[in-house]
Order: C-alpha cells, then sequence, then structure tokens
C-alpha cells in the first residue's frame, strides 16, 4: 500500500477527523450515542453508506452532468440509505435496533460527512481510493460516536451494551447525560483534548 | 463527451432514477414479508408483556419463533366489537392488530374526515382470563400506542406496555423504557362512566398517611415529558372510552373452568360455582 493511500486511510481518523475537525455530522452524533449498541449500528451504517456511495459515485463520475450532480448524489446516497434501513428491518437481531434508531438512519442522507466527502473526493479520485475514503470517514465519525456512547451509556445509564456496571454499586443514573446537551459538552471535550495534542489545529 | 448537453442530462437522470427505483422495489418486496414477520412478533411481545407473561426484553432475547409460539400457548379467543361493545367478528388468531390497523381505527373511534368506516376495534382474551385491549394516539413527535391488560373481573389493570415511534430519548421515551411507569397502571381500576378513564398528571393520586393512593385512576406524569404524557392520557382515554360499554358488562361472560361446559361461557360461571348438571363427569 502506497503513502497516499495510507494518509486516505489514517487522516479521518484522527488529523482530519469529520466530526471533531471537520465539525461534520454533529447532529446525528448528539443524537444516537444515548446507548453504545445505538452508536455501533449507526457507526456500520454510515461505513457502508458512505464507503459504497463514495465507490459508486467515483465509477460514475466522468459521466455524470455537471448541472444536475449533486442531484444525481442524492439519488445514490438516498438509495444506499434505504436499502440500509430495509436491511436493518429485515434480521430479527436488527429490528428492535433499527426502531430504536428510528428517524436516525434515514437522516444519514442528511450528513453532511456523505455528501462532503463524494463532493470533495469521490468526484475527482479514481474508485478504489474513493470507497477507502468513504468508509475510512464513516470510521473515524464512528470511533467519536463510540467514544461519546460509551460515556453516555456508563454515566446516563449505568451501563455498557446493556450491561450492568455501575448501578450494582449504587450509583444513580444521571438524567443530564442523557439529554443531548451532554453530548454536545463530551464532544466539546474531544475536540479541547484533540487541539491541545495537534497544534497545528489552533488558531492563532 | 459533453455532459452539459440538455438532451443527455435528462437521459442520464431519467435513466439513473428508473434504475435505482427499480432496485428498492425488488429489494423492498423481497424482504417485505420477514420485515412484516419482525413487526407481528413485536407486536405479540408487547401483548405479551402487558399482560405479564414476562418482560419485553425477555421476548426479546428468545427469539420470533418463540414468543408466536408462546402467544399460540397462551391467547384463546380474539374478536373485535364495535363502540357498543356488541362483538362484531371472531378475528383469526393467527393475526395480530399491526400498528396501522390501530392508526386506521383510531380515526374510525375520532370521526372526522379521515374515518373509513364504523370502529371495529379487537380485544384479546388470553386463557388464563386476562383480557388485554389496545390504545393508539398522538405524542409529541409522532404516534404512541400500546396494550392493558386487565384481570378477569374486567375492572382492575393487570398490566400495561407502551410504544412510540419518535419520543424523546430519556423523557417521553419512558413511557416504554421506564418499567416503573407501566408498573403504575397495575392494580389500577380505571373509571369507564368519565371521560377521563385513566388520568396521567403531576404527582399522580393523592395519598393517605400511609403512603396508599386514595384514587384508583391517576398515574404519575413523566417529568419534562409533559407532551408525551398528555397525548398517552388522551389516547387512553379515547381508546378506554370506546372500549367502556364492553367492559361495563356487555363482554360475553368467561367460562369460568370449573366446569367440562364447552364454548365461551354461559350464565352458570356468574356465580362462584356452576349450577347446572354436571353430566359429563357423571356419565
Amino acid at each position: 500500500m502506497n503513502a497516499k493511500l495510507k494518509e486516505t486511510i489514517l487522516n479521518p481518523i484522527f488529523k482530519g477527523n469529520p466530526i471533531t475537525v471537520l465539525v461534520l455530522g454533529i447532529c446525528s452524533s448528539l443524537a444516537v450515542t444515548v446507548t453504545l449498541k445505538g452508536a455501533l449500528v449507526m457507526a456500520l451504517s454510515v461505513i457502508v453508506v458512505c464507503g459504497i456511495s463514495s465507490l459508486i459515485l467515483s465509477l460514475l463520475r466522468n459521466t455524470i452532468p455537471g448541472r444536475v450532480r449533486i442531484i444525481v448524489q442524492l439519488v445514490v446516497v438516498a438509495m444506499m440509505v434505504i436499502l440500509v434501513d430495509q436491511v436493518l428491518k429485515s434480521f430479527e437481531a436488527t429490528y428492535a435496533i433499527d426502531k430504536q434508531l428510528s428517524v436516525y438512519i434515514g437522516l444519514i442522507i442528511t450528513n453532511c460527512i456523505v455528501m462532503g466527502r463524494i463532493e470533495a473526493f469521490a468526484l475527482g479520485n479514481k474508485p478504489w481510493p474513493s470507497f477507502l475514503d468513504g468508509v475510512a470517514n464513516g470510521a473515524g465519525y464512528g470511533m467519536i460516536l463510540f467514544i461519546v456512547a460509551f460515556f453516555r451509556e456508563l454515566l446516563g445509564s449505568g451501563t455498557l451494551f446493556g450491561i450492568d456496571i455501575l448501578n450494582r454499586f449504587g450509583y444513580v443514573p444521571n438524567n443530564l447525560v442523557i439529554l443531548p446537551p451532554f453530548a454536545l459538552i463530551l464532544l466539546g471535550c474531544i475536540v479541547w483534548v484533540q487541539r491541545s495534542i495537534q497544534k497545528d489545529l489552533q488558531e492563532k | 463527451m459533453n455532459t452539459n448537453n440538455n438532451v443527455y442530462t435528462v437521459i442520464y437522470t431519467t435513466l439513473i432514477v428508473v434504475v435505482v427505483a427499480a432496485l428498492l422495489a425488488f429489494v423492498s418486496q423481497s424482504l417485505k414479508g420477514k420485515q412484516e414477520a419482525n413487526e407481528k412478533a413485536d407486536t405479540i411481545s408487547q401483548m405479551l408483556t402487558a399482560a405479564q407473561f414476562g418482560t419485553k426484553a425477555e421476548f426479546q432475547k428468545m427469539g420470533n419463533a418463540a414468543v408466536l409460539a408462546k402467544y399460540a400457548e397462551e391467547i384463546g379467543q380474539a374478536f373485535t366489537i364495535n363502540l357498543d361493545g356488541q362483538k362484531v367478528q371472531d378475528l383469526d388468531l393467527e393475526k395480530v392488530f399491526s400498528p396501522k390497523e390501530l392508526k386506521r381505527q383510531n380515526y374510525n373511534i375520532k370521526g372526522g374526515a379521515n374515518k373509513t368506516g364504523e370502529p371495529e376495534i379487537p380485544v384479546f382474551i388470553f386463557k388464563d382470563g386476562k383480557t388485554v385491549v389496545p390504545i393508539y394516539g398522538a405524542g409529541l413527535w409522532g404516534p404512541v400506542w400500546g396494550y392493558i391488560a386487565f384481570e378477569k373481573d374486567l375492572k382492575t389493570v393487570a398490566g400495561a406496555y407502551f410504544d412510540h415511534e419518535s419520543e424523546t430519548a430519556g423523557l417521553g421515551a419512558k413511557i416504554k423504557d421506564d418499567p416503573s411507569f407501566q408498573a403504575e397502571f397495575v392494580g389500577e381500576t380505571p373509571d369507564f362512566t368519565s371521560a377521563n378513564v385513566f388520568e396521567i398528571v403531576k404527582g399522580g393520586a393523592p395519598k393517605d398517611a400511609e403512603g396508599k393512593s386514595l384514587v384508583d385512576n391517576k398515574i404519575d406524569a413523566i417529568t419534562g415529558a409533559t407532551m408525551t404524557s398528555g397525548g398517552l392520557d388522551a389516547a387512553i382515554d379515547t381508546w378506554l372510552g370506546a372500549y367502556a360499554k364492553y367492559f361495563q358488562g356487555a363482554a360475553p361472560k368467561q367460562h369460568c373452568g370449573n366446569c367440562k361446559h364447552e364454548g365461551e361461557g354461559h350464565d352458570a360461571c356468574e356465580g362462584e360455582e356452576c349450577d347446572h348438571e354436571h353430566q359429563a363427569e357423571e356419565e
């Protein structure tokens, strides 16, 4: 694997993370991070949608009429989102979690990461790097989701993946942690940590 | 190739939309059966939860097949009634009322422009004598629905389970997620004679010095979820109101199980013992 490809994969995970650096996909990261399970399914869905949409649009990139390219992107992304939703609804194991995430699966289409990466990367690059870029950005998004959900489920419900961790020690779940504002506070803390490690992100 | 040509643009977009639509239609058709099976098992597990056969989490772990088997084992009879409490028709025991059908009946109960026919609302009677009826209404962001189970006397609530489409997690979603909220309904006796069959209000029922409720149809609302609590209250009032005549006496007599008399029920079961001759046993 050459250095450029490696950069394509690693950059979105930390240095150019879509949530903490590009500040995209904030809305859903506040909404679906109440439980780890929800965050995990959401992250996997975004990885699939982002990766495959990037791949398809990169394959089509030379044929797409310039004036309607956003519409074409939307059609492809919407298709992927509906497919993911339909598949999640069809399996016994994921039906309940799909019901819990409800509208947020459908709202992946409005997740700026997907359209942003297609517009910025997939339309100008070959299919394979585009696919990797999509997957890596989905993973970068998923990683932040996972960190936020870890703290929110632990402190808000006293559990991890639904398994009791703190409640047995008499912990009283904190209702504030369950509410979206706390996710924003947590995200702020993550951005703070990242910026203190990565000095070049700091504004002079 | 000039991709900015008008004809090219129109043909290209038409083509891509047709291809995507065909693909989605195909996927939707081929997965429909599985999705409906999941929804059915979910609905059944809600009814079983309301009737206190287990918790929702337990049913989720059991898997669809086991939930259906449990239901087939426990369900005694199911039929629809009209607003006068009279039986309209028997329901296939394999079938359940999906939230979509509940929505349709909700319009029928309330009347207005969306009415599609006379209300035909379902009653599910389990073999242990519990009667389960659904409720449906509007929460804050989307529909809320649920099932309320009554004891054999048709007066006391045996259990309740509520579900919702998109209430706020941690607030309105507690109608589903908080077992202590649902547990509050157990043992209550709704007031079928009033328009407020149940009242979901701040503080719940007034209590006496020993912490015992003085009124039997008041439920403590959920903090921070006034709209959801209010919506659920209205849904319960509307639906239990529609069932009021059934519960106040139009219900067919339950079979007591003390005698071998076949059928849905008979007058003899009203008393504590059967007063007709037990011919089957004597012969």
